[in-house]
């Protein structure tokens, strides 16, 4: 009894699905060939830093690497939880990328999860906090999560090169989800959504305010960006200059799509000045905020109940409900959201009908849930 | 549904009161004294309202009852129809389990069963089956019986009384989720005393009703007649049955299983040749329970272990429920049984054969089935009999011919098609004909035998329409075939009557040479049975048919693929449909991709997107969820742009844009098709992607579509609610009112409590997944959802141990569950656990026990421990005598909440109870927090002021530097400190005479100094390790007669070898020997006394050899005084004398008193006595009187 057999995948593609599901069904995996062809193989900071995370959540955990970092064992342990917990996110890589994987972490934990993240909050390439306070938060409350507990606290905004951002996050736990039938997409019926800036003019933000403004204004009245514009550190300006943008158009049935941007010096970038530089300089404000009410309009045209971004957490959700059909409604499938599929049904078993609906353009996918429950939380 | 299909319109038989016998005579006498009581009237006011309170309290009463009653609501997720209900028989040996096995067999099936082997499967009702199941008379037996009965007959002999098997097996059943229990005395032919008779029964029934609850039904089975239980009887206890409602375990909802009724060794006869001992193959054939089961599920076989499954395979029913068709009672050629194990049953199913077993009295070519058959046109059973005949002497195998039907099922020779059709149709559906559709399709076939070939498709039509009616219909092994939905088909051919089909098949043709797209509409999901008749049809009536007919199968087969590509694209590994997709994808960026914003994309994006595309090519792609692509936007200033989404706005136009969210529900079927363009390069024409525009109609209609299937899955769950406990007083008002009734209806559900509601919303939960689940054809569905309950399944198990099958006995079912998420690892489990109140000891820490938890059954090492004020865990050595307490133990893991069950002693022939404890699982860990108190004890080697090193407390300095700062004290109370490791110089001396430093000396305070004589100690908590160790119980590889011997426990071990326990001497208990303490008299320094005050100086007074003046001194008196003196002497001994005198006189007259008191004592005594008995004797006679006559 005593050997463990892995479940062997390869690549470091999709680690943090692999990882979640195989901690949440409690199966050991084995990734092989990470980055093993690059010129510097094996795992990223970013990753290590999510295999902390895990190891930090979980009791019992057993990850294991190989010396070039291209091999990885996983063996999951229990997902305990808990308060007065801190991890730092790193700088490759940011806030965003942890919180997906770790809401789910947080449902199915023994205790109520409340963490401190560190690193960078806004960054361009993964959603950023607001996004997940405006969007991702009120998504969950479709699989019968409460929302008293779910809480995302942003203490300080920190953005690319030196981060210095800071959120505190607080996740209930649940005995299970519920299943879900969310084909209804509504009408866009209010567009909200926040400017930040730190450690530049605050003229900035109210250029992209304008901007988007204007985009929308065509379309509906009822738009209302909020301004955050930290300056000092006190107030909770991160150690980098940088501004960006999070708007969130919500619908009659209560469906929330949302796009976000963020504009800073990569890494890098500031200390080598490669062609990048003149290049960042030159998008002005208003063209940010120009280009995410753009991005955003594009999305609602998708159609769906959420937008691309969060198509792989709501497949998550889904195959994670009790045995019950749940049938939701996206856009066109985003890459992220097929390859989430597949693990699904590579590590979980559960496979989706898809079914395109051609009048509207979208896809409607229906699955029957795994059955998932929280094992690990104590009874009474 | 098949559920609710004549459930509703049943009609019973009224209810004939008897005219004559005894129990008219009984009832026409308490109709008189009815009468008479009313005539009288005794007390009009008895029943009339009176007191206040009394009606309060009463009211309460009914109302808690109520609440005790309800129970959270389960969500019973078996959607297909139910799986036979498990009826276990049980009890101790020789009561006459197999007997009435036998005679419930006979009762149903008019069989008689000559040995019980294995489940016997047989068809009870219209509705229901029933599996009969005895159990064996062993431990593990009866553990595994209890997880898998719905129903347990417990059977008892009532000439002996209870035995510790029936207790034992209820025990079990408790912990397993407590299925229907019914108690059945047998023996009672051997009471000759028929009072005798009656108070046994009522003393057992007392017995049962303690045991389960009051009220608890005991069936009694008064003798045998020609050795079999009598019919009356039984035909009542099966009406007990019958009626019986098996409520949902939880459990067993949550986990698949099987209960194996065929079981085959699949192993190749060649490698069993060579090797007699290799690990076989095995297939487990059986009806699934509990809920649905995936492919990839892991299952744990009773008594083997764990496997994955290498293959499941959906199976025919073999034992299938007669047809819905209204009817009373069952026809006797439904009374079907299915009994493999015990050699019985006519039909055997595999994979890819069916055995047919006739017995030659049975065979009948005459016409006995006419009657049957004359009820549905035509006279199909002449065709099914000359089919039997054929297949009786038949030539060439099954399979060869399915081979050839398959080659000619596009040829256009239909002869042999027809001929080999209803074979198949015979093999799936065994002796019973019962399918609807089946029927359906056999009357199309014989029309097709008799018309031309026009009439053909004309008729194939009609009857495709038909079954386009029907829902779903299964179609099972042997042929293929695919669901025949017609959609569109009611619009055009099957409105208009038969007389003109003609006609409407030349319109379809029209039809398809004018849009292919409305062709393929048709022909989505059509079986490629109409697409050789359609063309048949063509080929006929156009000249140009052959064009045609490829045109339209061209136009189906690309219809077909859009279908499914999605789900491929997705799913598919074929690495051309992902490079297809990936293609497809970059072409639409490029499509829409505009000239001006390039601002956003990054060098080099263009490539890397390409590459990484859709195909897993690069296994290392970057972990991002979010794909925002800046290069490809429009300009959304642009009024065409923003216009196209301003539907999607509440701004824009409400109706078109409800019209998005409708479900495509009714349309999908449809719709699908029409996804995917596609160019037909033959004809050069394009075929659009024709969107029809029915927006026309306006969103409302939709809308109203919507709330009509809201409202009509609503009404499915409350019909089925209203189903579920029809008995209860409240129906379901119908709506009548079509616009608010749902709402309406609502409101009144949210009134009558909490409790319905979530009744509602589980029903409501149910009946969206029927209804999602519906609309998926049958490949997809096992895909998703998995094998259905109630499914007959045939599993395949590799690599199991050949012990298995030589040790393979039918009357020990097997039984296979799956295994639940996570289910398979292993760690430490805490339970909560309580020593079974028949136990006679308590249970030892450590010594292995046997659990039995969830499917499995495994022995494992204990340890005991309780939970502190303060949330420690502190280690038990022995279970406490009547309280709960925690056991930690390892092993294979299980959900919280799962009952536990705790064995010791899996031999027969132990007397007492075997049950030890049952418990259930609070939660898993991976590390076992329980600890033990320690005591270190040390003694001081050198003690300074308040400072003193111990030794012998700790062993190492690193041990001592685990424990500063840590608490001790001495006996004498004395409180103190750890502080460090000894330094070598202070502390070892040994080190100085130049041998080696001694370790684990310890440098501690103390509040004060303490004495070299005093003992020094630490007390602490050390963590206690549970040992990781479990083995499974392995009893289906052994003999079943042998015990299974796993880890014995140390008495066990202690007794086999002779040992003594082990004494620690130290612990004996001794009597106390205390010398008197001798303490030197106290000096005090000469130095030292010189300079105390005197006050506390030692006085050195040197011993006086003369008495002091006043002891020596003598007394003179004067003559006075001496006269006065010697008077009060006189005095005094004047009135001693006369006190003595009168003591004397009181002495003597007590005791004349004494004696005459004693005196009349014994004469009182004796009176008394006699009085007593005269008493007891009245009483005695009195009673003996009344004796007489109450049994007079």
């Amino acid at each position: 009894m005593g050997k463990i057999t892995y479940t062997k995948l390869k690549g470091s593609q999709n680690m943090r699905q692999r990882l979640l599901l195989a901690t949440l069904k409690s199966t050991p995996i084995l990734i092989e060939d990470i980055h093993a062809d690059d010129t510097l193989p094996g795992l990223r900071p970013h990753e290590i830093s999510l295999l902390h995370l895990f190891e930090k959540l979980t009791d019992d955990c057993v990850v294991e690497i190989n010396e070039t970092g291209t091999k990885l064992k996983y063996k999951p342990g229990i997902i305990v939880g808990g308060s007065n917990m801190v991890h730092d996110c790193g700088l490759t890589r940011a806030i965003g990328y942890f919180l997906e994987p770790l809401i789910l972490l947080g449902l199915f934990s023994r205790k109520p999860l409340a963490i401190i993240l560190k690193g960078i909050t806004n960054d361009s390439k993964d959603p950023s906090v607001d996004t997940f306070r405006s969007t991702t938060f009120p998504m969950l409350k479709h699989f019968g999560v409460p929302s008293e507990g779910l809480k995302l606290e942003i203490k300080s905004r920190g953005v690319s090169p030196h981060g210095g951002g800071e959120v505190h996050l607080s996740i209930p736990n649940v005995q299970q989800l519920t299943a879900t039938m969310w084909t209804d997409e509504g009408m866009v019926k209010r567009i909200r959504g926040e400017a930040f800036t730190t450690r530049v003019s605050p003229q900035l933000g109210n250029e992209m305010i304008y901007a988007a403004r204007g985009i929308f204004n065509s379309l509906l009245p009822d738009v209302y960006i909020a301004s955050d514009y930290r300056k000092r550190l006190e107030t909770g300006s991160g150690n980098s200059p940088g501004y960006g943008i999070s708007l969130v158009a919500e619908t009659t049935s209560g469906c929330c799509i949302s796009a976000d941007t963020t504009i800073s010096y990569t890494r890098g970038e500031e200390a080598e000045d490669i062609e990048g530089e003149d290049k960042k300089e030159m998008i002005p404000a208003a063209d940010v905020g120009e280009r995410i009410a753009s991005v955003l309009l594009e999305e609602i045209e998708k159609g769906g109940v959420v937008d691309s971004t969060h198509q792989g957490l709501l497949f998550l959700l889904c195959a994670l409900c009790p045995k019950d059909v749940s049938k939701v409604r996206v856009g066109k499938l985003s890459p992220y959201g097929i390859e989430t599929l597949r693990q699904i049904k590579d590590l979980l078993d559960v496979q989706f009908v898809i079914k395109p609906d051609p009048s509207t353009g979208t896809v409607i996918l229906k699955c029957w849930g795994s059955g998932m429950k929280n094992l690990s939380r104590k009874t009474t | 549904m098949a559920m609710d299909s004549g459930a509703g319109e049943q009609s019973h038989r009224a209810h004939r009161s008897r005219q004559s016998g005894a129990s008219a005579k009984k009832k026409a006498k308490d109709k008189n004294k009815n009468q008479n009581s009313d005539q009288k009237q005794q007390n009009p006011k008895a029943f009339a309202f009176r007191s206040n309170a009394k009606a309060k309290r009463l009211q309460s009463r009914t109302v808690e009852k109520e609440q005790r009653r309800l129970h959270l609501p389960v969500m019973d997720r078996s959607y297909g129809e139910p799986p036979p209900f498990v009826v276990v028989v049980q009890g101790p040996p020789q009561v006459g389990k197999s007997l009435l096995i036998k005679t419930l067999v006979k009762h149903y099936t008019k069989h008689n069963l000559p040995e019980v082997r294995g489940p016997i499967t047989i068809v009870s009702g219209k509705q229901r089956r029933l599996q009969f199941v005895e159990c064996p008379n062993d431990i593990n037996g009866m553990i595994d019986a209890a997880k898998f009965a719905d129903l347990a007959l417990l059977l008892i002999d009532g000439s002996y009384g209870f035995e510790m098997e029936t207790f034992e097996f209820l025990n079990i059943l408790q912990v397993h989720g407590f299925p229907k229990v019914m108690g059945v005395l047998t023996h009672l032919d051997k009471f000759k005393d028929v009072k005798k008779l009656k108070k046994t029964k009522q003393r057992l029934k007392h017995r049962f009703w303690t045991e389960i609850y009051d009220g608890a039904k005991l069936f009694y089975l008064s003798g045998l007649i020609h050795g079999k239980y009598p019919k009356r009887e039984i035909h009542n206890l099966a009406r007990f049955i019958s009626v019986m409602k098996f409520p949902p375990l939880s459990w067993r909802t949550s986990h698949p299983y099987i209960l194996v009724d065929r079981f085959e060794d699949v192993t190749p006869p060649e490698r069993v040749q060579m090797n007699n001992k290799c690990d076989r193959n095995v297939t487990l054939y059986g009806y699934l329970r509990g809920c649905n089961m995936k492919k990839g599920t892991k299952v744990h076989i009773a008594g083997v272990g764990d496997f994955s499954l290498a293959g499941v395979t959906g199976l025919s029913d073999p034992c299938p429920l007669p047809s819905a068709a209204k009817k009373k009672g069952l026809r006797d050629k439904e009374k079907l049984f299915y009994a493999p194990m015990s050699g019985l049953g006519d039909l055997l199913y595999d994979k890819d054969a069916v055995y047919i077993n006739i017995n030659d009295h049975f065979v009948q070519y005459s016409k006995v089935d006419e009657m049957e058959g004359t009820t549905h046109k035509g006279n199909k059973w002449d065709v099914g009999e000359a089919l039997v005949k054929s297949l009786q002497n038949i030539k060439n195998p099954i399979d060869e011919k399915l081979e050839k039907s398959k080659i000619s099922l596009f040829s256009q020779n239909p002869k042999l098609i027809r001929d080999i059709e209803p074979l198949e149709r015979h093999q799936s559906d065994g002796e019973e004909d019962d399918n609807e559709f089946d029927e359906e399709s056999a009357d199309s076939d014989l029309d097709d035998s008799k018309s031309s070939d026009q009439d053909e498709g004309g008729n194939f039509d009609e009857g495709n329409a038909d079954a386009s009616v029907l829902e779903q219909v299964e179609f099972h092994s042997g042929r293929k075939r695919r669901k025949a939905i017609f959609s569109d088909g009611v619009d055009h051919s099957n409105l208009k009557g038969t007389d003109d089909e003609l006609e409407d098949d030349e319109d379809d043709d029209d039809k398809d040479e004018d849009d292919g797209s409305n062709d393929g509409t048709e022909s989505c999901s059509g079986s490629e049975f109409l697409d050789s008749d359609n063309d048949d049809l063509k080929s006929d009536e156009d000249g140009m048919g052959n064009i045609s007919k490829w045109r339209a199968s061209l136009v189906e087969r690309s219809s077909k693929k859009q279908n499914i590509n999605l789900m491929q694209l997705v799913y598919g590994k074929s690495a051309s449909a992902s490079n297809a997709s990936a293609n497809e994808v970059q072409d639409d960026s490029e499509n829409e991709e505009s000239d001006e914003d390039d601002f956003f994309k990054p060098k080099g994006q263009r490539e890397k997107s390409l590459k990484e595309g859709l195909d897993g090519g690069n296994i290392n792609t970057e972990d991002c969820s979010k794909s925002t692509n800046f290069s490809s936007l429009k300009n959304w200033k642009d009024e065409e742009v923003y216009e196209s989404v301003r539907d999607r706005f509440t701004t824009g136009d409400w109706s078109k844009g409800a019209l998005r969210d409708r479900m495509p529900e009714a349309r999908t079927e449809e719709e699908d098709d029409m996804v995917g363009d596609f160019e037909d390069l033959e004809v050069g024409e394009k075929f659009g992607s024709h969107k029809e525009d029915d927006s026309s109609n306006g969103g409302i209609q939709k809308e109203d579509d919507d709330a009509i299937e809201e409202r009509r899955l609503k009404k499915l769950a409350l019909r089925s609610k209203f189903d579920a406990h029809y008995d209860g007083s409240e129906a379901p008002e119908e709506e009548t009112d079509k616009q608010h009734g749902g709402k309406f209806h609502r409101s009144q559900e949210n009134d009558s409590g909490y409790y319905d509601k979530l009744k509602e919303e589980i029903e409501l939960q149910k009946q969206i997944n029927i209804a999602e689940l519906e609309d998926l054809d049958e490949t997809t569905r096992l895909e998703i959802e998995g094998f259905r309950t109630g499914m007959y399944l045939r599993l395949e198990v590799h690599d199991v141990p050949f012990e298995m099958i030589e040790y393979f006995d039918p009357c020990h079912p097997i039984l296979v569950g799956g295994i639940g998420l996570g289910e398979d690892n292993v760690g430490y489990m805490q339970t909560r656990l309580k020593r079974h109140r028949w136990h006679k000891k308590v249970l030892k820490t450590r010594d292995p026990i046997i659990v039995s938890i969830g499917w499995r059954r495994y022995q494992t090492t204990p340890v005991y421990a309780i939970e502190d004020q303060n949330g420690r865990h502190r280690m038990l050595k022995y279970t406490p005598e009547h309280m709960h307490c925690l056991a930690m133990f390892w092993g294979p893991l299980a959900p919280p909440k799962t009952g536990v069950l705790a064995v010791q002693n899996l031999s027969n022939n132990q007397a007492s109870f075997r049950v030890i404890a049952t418990a259930y699982i609070l939660e898993f860990n991976h590390a076992a927090r329980i600890v033990k108190k320690i005591k270190l004890v040390g003694h001081p080697c050198k003690i300074f002021k308040k400072t003193a090193l111990v030794k012998d407390m700790f062993t190492s300095d690193l041990e001592v530097a685990r424990f500063e700062g840590a608490a001790i004290r001495t006996v004498s109370g004395i409180r103190g400190q750890v502080k460090k490791a000894a330094k070598e110089e202070i502390g070892n001396r040994p080190k100085k005479k130049g041998g080696q430093p001694r370790e684990g000396i310890a440098r501690c305070t103390f509040e004060d100094r303490i004495l070299m004589s005093d003992i020094v100690f630490l007390r602490a908590w050390t963590q206690v390790e549970v040992p990781q160790f479990y083995n499974p119980l392995t009893t289906s590889l052994q003999p079943r007669e042998k015990t299974w011997q796993g880890m014995k426990t140390v008495a066990e071990l202690r007794r086999e070898h002779n040992l003594a326990v082990p004494v620690n001497k130290d612990s004996l208990y001794k009597p106390i020997e205390r010398k008197p303490r001798k303490f030197n008299p106290l000096v005090i320094p000469k130095a030292l006394q010189a300079d105390l005050p005197f006050e506390s100086k030692p006085k050195n007074i040197p011993h006086r050899k003369r008495p002091l003046l006043e002891d020596r001194r003598a007394v003179v008196m004067e003559p006075h005084e001496r006269k006065v003196h010697a008077l009060v002497q006189h005095l005094q001994l004047i009135r001693n004398d006369k006190m003595k005198k009168r003591k004397l006189k009181e002495e003597q007259k007590r005791k004349e008193v004494e004696t005459e008191r004693a005196k009349d004592e014994q004469v009182l005594r004796k009176r008394r006595r006699e009085e007593r008995q005269e008493r007891y004797r009245e009483q005695d006679k009195l009673k003996k009187k009344m004796r007489r006559h109450a049994e007079g």
